[in-house]
């Protein structure tokens, strides 16, 4: 019995070593590829599920309290409400999807409309899963926008799926300048979800409340001049070489349902195509 | 009872990256697979603890994007210690539950922490600690005793009913 139970463990241990070794060495796509295969078909269904249906259960549950009402004024109340609610989400739906199309049509630069199926919000890893894969020609570190901003950048290419590295994860960092003083930085995530400027304290660099902080488009990843975020405080170390700004993300990261990826190959400046807002 | 176990399994991975961000508190996601491999390890033993942790590390692996392995690793190894410390434990007690899957989040945070630095992980240890596994921790252990007590009293209406 205990020979088994030693088996089992030295056998999970030595796949798991198998596997970060692999990867280390570049062969790891494979593996991921195997799972992805079976898990991808289940994301997909369960992001087709509406998403108004939680916005119906709440006022469903605000009904249960209201018993003055007629049986059958209720009941067509509830259905009339349920419609509304629905061409509510439709109308909110449709909204998104024009801006989105909107952006898409006057952006100079080649795109690909996707759908977010899946999040992983764990704190380690802050990543969305797009319904677009390697049928769809998406590569990895194709940059992905929203009409807000920045969204993040694809980390691994699989058969109809692609995940997303959100601006958040506590890897990403991104080359960006501010706006206003056009002083240069690195855009990083930290772990408590939130995102740090992280800049050289020169003459002239001082960065203000509000200011807002594009992509420096250096590197070549990500288009020049996509907003990331606004200053909301800055961490003056006084006479240490760098200093940091907390950004608030102009993208909202849990909400962002539908992304654009930016599948050209030419990266031109696009400041002018987003609203920045001061 | 082993198909019923691997879709257990299979649905607690993909709860993590449908249900999961929905049950965000602030910024705190519970690490549900995590739950599901401790209550499986508890009743089911070591080995069975330690497969299960495995596949369902395996799927948040490759579900989040990150290095493939690293929780499938971390997973299985908490499945197989807490069905070898399983039996000598009363888990039907909250003042055990609570605080136990609390250390067991900890514990496999600072393993994955430990891992993930012999790939560079960029990340401060204390940074981490703050304000993702100790969170994390807390919530993991709210939650897993609430599921360990619907659980346990869905058993004891089974056995009246019968």
């Amino acid at each position: 019995m205990k020979i088994r139970r030693l088996l089992v463990l030295v056998s999970v241990l030595l796949v798991c070593l198998v596997l970060l070794t692999l990867q280390t060495r570049g062969y790891g796509a494979s593996a991921g590829e195997a799972v992805a295969f079976i898990t991808t078909p289940i994301q997909k269904a369960i992001a087709a599920v509406p998403r108004a249906a939680v916005g119906v259960w709440s006022v469903y549950v605000d009904w249960k309290g209201v018993r003055t009402e007629n049986r059958r004024l209720r009941e067509e109340n509830r259905r009339l409400r349920v419609e509304a609610l629905w061409v509510t989400e439709a109308a909110d739906e449709n909204r998104r999807l024009r801006r989105l199309l909107d952006l898409r049509n006057r952006l100079p630069v080649a795109t690909l409309s996707g759908e977010v199926i899946a999040r992983e919000w764990g704190g380690w890893v802050r990543s969305l899963t797009v319904n677009r894969g390697r049928g769809d020609d998406v590569k990895r570190l194709t940059a992905v926008i929203s009409p807000d901003g920045l969204v993040g950048r694809i980390v691994e290419v699989r058969s109809g799926v692609s995940i997303v590295q959100v601006l958040t994860d506590p890897s990403s960092t991104v080359g960006a300048h501010s706006v206003r003083t056009r002083t240069p930085g690195i855009v990083e995530g930290e772990p408590r979800g939130t995102i740090r400027f992280k800049y050289m304290a020169r003459d002239g660099a001082g960065l203000a409340i509000d200011d807002v902080i594009v992509t420096s488009g250096l590197g070549g990843v990500f288009p020049r001049g996509v907003p990331i975020g606004r200053v909301r405080a800055i961490d003056d170390r006084g006479s240490a070489l760098f200093h940091y700004a907390l950004l608030a993300p102009i993208v909202d990261f849990a909400r962002v349902d539908e992304v654009l990826l930016v599948t050209g190959e030419a990266m031109p400046d696009l400041a002018a195509f987003f609203t920045l807002g001061g | 009872m082993r198909t019923l176990i691997a879709l257990t399994v299979f649905g607690g991975g993909v709860a993590q990256a449908t249900v999961a961000p929905a049950l965000r508190i602030g910024d705190v996601a519970p690490d549900l697979p995590l739950i599901v491999v401790v209550l499986l390890a508890l009743r089911r033993g070591p080995e069975l603890g330690c497969v299960a942790g495995f596949a369902a590390g395996l799927l948040q692996d490759v579900t989040g994007g990150g290095l493939i392995g690293i929780q499938a690793l971390t997973k299985g190894l908490i499945g197989f210690a807490i069905g070898i410390v399983g039996g000598e434990l009363r888990v039907t007690q909250p003042l055990v539950q609570v605080p136990g899957l609390a250390v067991l989040t900890l514990v496999e945070g600072l393993v994955r922490f430990a891992l993930l630095k012999v790939f560079h992980f960029p990340v401060p240890f204390s940074d981490l600690m703050l304000y993702v596994v100790l969170p994390q921790a807390l919530y993991n252990a709210f939650l897993g005793a609430g599921l360990v007590l619907m659980l346990a009293w869905a058993e004891t209406f089974r056995r009246q009913s019968s």
